[in-house]
């Protein structure tokens, strides 16, 4: 059995995406595994698997204005923007908080992604940009993440903490 | 040196290791089309007689096994087709549960036909919806179409016309036009709207004017526009595709508008390997039809069925045609795949559920079975391509991630089977499931760049939440624009 880390739907080992929200489930572990023991001919129970669910934070988002980082864990992929009423897209992280609106995010800005350990962001269009040092990058291509960059989503700025 | 002439088994298209099963089924399929009262071509009358002799001699165990007595080494067949098959995982782990396991097979022409392919002459029967709902800018791009079909046709080809509303009439009955095709514009020129829709008996003319020259060097296939909802027929319509499978006919369906029914139609096709396409509006008739026009002009393989036996321990869960024309396929063998065209392979994505592995078993079947293909641009009869796919069992395994190509494929896949849960549950009610699922859908289509998709959908959410339904045309609108994203790139419009 997998567990879905995005939506905990529960899938049949080898599935490939989560049938309830299509998440990629990039994580792989193997179900709980019974093995005959040669020696006394009993069925033993091998290893417990592990709940994927628990993926550590691999990135922080440091919140330039506010001073407040926050970790990112469980998810390997994750989509930025603010909720907004009468919307029924919903962002991964939603950012609303710190003054998504005033700094011109889009409900839908922006995704980052843990490609086996390169990391990388693009931008979904947004109406106001994402700009990394400064500089903005162009809408649905994937551009590399460094320790360290700063990251703009519209005048929201950020600096990435890679863990 | 006399002329080689195919042994028995070739004559009917099958394997030495052919069962009884296989054999009496493959002469029904031979005989119904060779009969004396069905049969056009001449030669075929002997043809059947020789099929039978090859019968009489094979369904006899005793006469059989003389027989193969009297046979050299079965030759290996020159390849017909070059296949790719790639597999989730090659092992799987011995584990107390059922798990999933995908295949993604691809089948091209072999290189060595390739260069000697040939177009095959057409034999192609339009049967149009005439009910009073054609009326219009409808009937009259459809008669502008036809019309362009009709001029694009070969001297070879035969070409036939069935109009229907309650009833149905041979508008073009079939024939080669050997270049006078006045005559017949003229005839499709003059259709009139009146009356309701019912599809079955379009149909069945559509199937009477096609059969008499369906032999297997045509690449016969039916067209047929609508823009309604046939009642009470329905099952005879599925009876009729299966006959017309039977003697290699295919099945096409165009709907135009909101008012016909995608699930009947998908259905009617998938037992052709044929597919069904959604016209939003009338001007994209025309496109539509020349595409499919040109398509069945590219035909190398009318189509490919993938015969096995099936087992309790795997069943096939999910199955859909990626390529040439998206569509989803039957689940149960014979799975009837559909085309393979010139240069455009034929492409397939295959879910199976493996219930748990016992005790002591080292490999696990999937398939074990063959590919029969029927393609008219190939001169001759040829044997099935076997095919055998299996996994080994481990105490353990490492999954390795999966092929890139096939993980490809399902990540489209995935979110159209969104779109199928989501119509199950507004049927059920479930309004709430449903547009969660749609919002999961558009959250990804956004993330994958399509906008316009994602916009559609976002919608539709809305709608179901005010409507508790579909708005009129969305349900075909999601499915079938999430279905053209399964094409690769290039062949997107």
């Amino acid at each position: 059995m997998i567990v879905c880390p995005n939506c905990k739907h529960q899938e049949s080992d080898g599935a490939i995406f989560c049938s309830e929200c299509g998440m990629q489930l990039v994580q792989y572990t193997p179900g709980e595994t019974q093995r005959f023991d040669t020696a006394t001919g009993e069925l033993q129970t091998v290893s417990a698997p592990q709940p994927v669910s628990q993926v550590p934070a691999w990135i922080s988002l440091h919140l330039l204005e506010s001073g407040q980082i926050l970790p990112i864990s469980d998810r390997m992929e994750f989509t930025m923007g603010r909720v907004s009423e009468n919307q029924p897209i919903m962002p991964d992280i939603d950012l609303s908080p710190f003054k998504a609106f005033d700094n011109g995010v889009s409900r839908l800005h922006a995704v980052i992604r843990n490609n086996a350990g390169n990391i990388v962001i693009m931008d979904l269009g947004s109406s106001n940009g994402t700009y990394i040092n400064g500089m903005r990058i162009v809408p649905n291509i994937e551009q590399p993440l460094r320790h360290g960059d700063i990251v703009a989503l519209g005048k929201l700025k950020m600096q990435i903490v890679l863990s | 040196m006399p002329i080689k002439r195919p042994d028995f088994y070739a004559l009917l298209g099958l394997l030495r290791s052919a069962t009884q099963e296989e054999i009496r089924r493959a002469y029904h399929k031979a005989a119904k089309r060779l009969h004396p009262d069905a049969n056009q071509a001449p030669g075929e009358t002997e043809l059947f007689l020789e099929v039978q002799q090859a019968y009489q001699v094979l369904s006899d165990p005793a006469r059989r096994s003389a027989y193969d007595a009297t046979l050299g080494p079965e030759e290996t067949a020159p390849e017909v087709v070059e296949k790719r098959v790639l597999l989730s995982r090659k092992e799987i782990a011995r584990l107390p549960e059922s798990q999933l396991l995908y295949v993604l097979i691809d089948i091209i022409p072999s290189e060595e036909q390739k260069k000697t392919i040939s177009g095959a002459p057409l034999n192609l029967c339009l049967v149009l919806d005439c009910s009073t709902s054609m009326k219009g800018e409808r009937l009259d791009t459809v008669k502008s179409s036809a019309v362009q079909i009709i001029r694009q046709l070969k001297p070879n080809d035969i070409f036939s016309v069935i109009s229907f509303n309650d009833r149905a009439e041979i508008v073009i009955p079939a024939t080669r036009h050997q270049g006078n095709t006045h005559r017949l514009e003229t005839r499709i020129q003059m259709l009139q709207t009146a009356g309701g829709t019912e599809i079955f008996k379009g149909l069945q003319a559509g199937f009477e004017e096609i059969r008499r020259y369906a032999n297997p060097t045509t690449v016969s296939h039916i067209i047929l526009l609508t823009d309604g909802r046939t009642y009470g027929d329905e099952q005879q319509c599925y009876e009729l595709a299966k006959q017309a499978a039977d003697l290699g006919i295919g099945i096409s369906g165009l709907g135009i508008g909101s008012g016909w029914n995608d699930i009947f139609l998908d259905q009617l096709a998938s037992y052709t390997g044929g597919t069904a396409m959604y016209v939003s509006q009338p001007k994209d008739i025309e496109r539509l039809l020349n595409e499919k026009f040109s398509n069945l002009n590219q035909t190398f393989a009318e189509n490919v069925v993938l015969d096995f036996q099936p087992s309790e321990q795997v069943t096939v869960s999910y199955a859909f045609r990626l390529q040439p024309e998206a569509a989803p396929l039957s689940k149960q063998p014979p799975i009837p795949l559909g085309p393979i065209l010139k240069d455009w392979p034929l492409s397939v994505l295959l879910e199976f559920l493996i219930q748990p592995v016992k005790a002591g078993q080292e490999t696990v079947d999937l398939i074990n079975g063959k590919l029969e293909i029927s393609a008219a641009t190939l001169n001759m009869a040829f044997q099935p391509v076997p095919l055998r796919l299996a996994v080994s069992v481990r105490e353990t395994i490492t999954p390795e991630p999966p092929p890139p190509a096939l993980v490809q494929a399902l990540s489209k896949l995935t979110l159209y089977r969104l779109q199928e849960k989501a119509r199950a549950e507004v049927e059920a009610g479930n309004y709430e499931k449903a547009t969660q699922h749609l919002q999961k859908m558009a959250t990804h289509l956004l993330v994958q760049g399509e906008r316009s998709m994602a916009k559609t959908i976002m919608l539709e959410i809305e709608n179901i939440e005010r409507e508790k339904k579909f708005s009129e045309s969305g349900d075909k609108q999601i499915k079938y624009g999430t279905r053209a994203l399964l094409l690769p790139g290039e062949r997107k419009r």
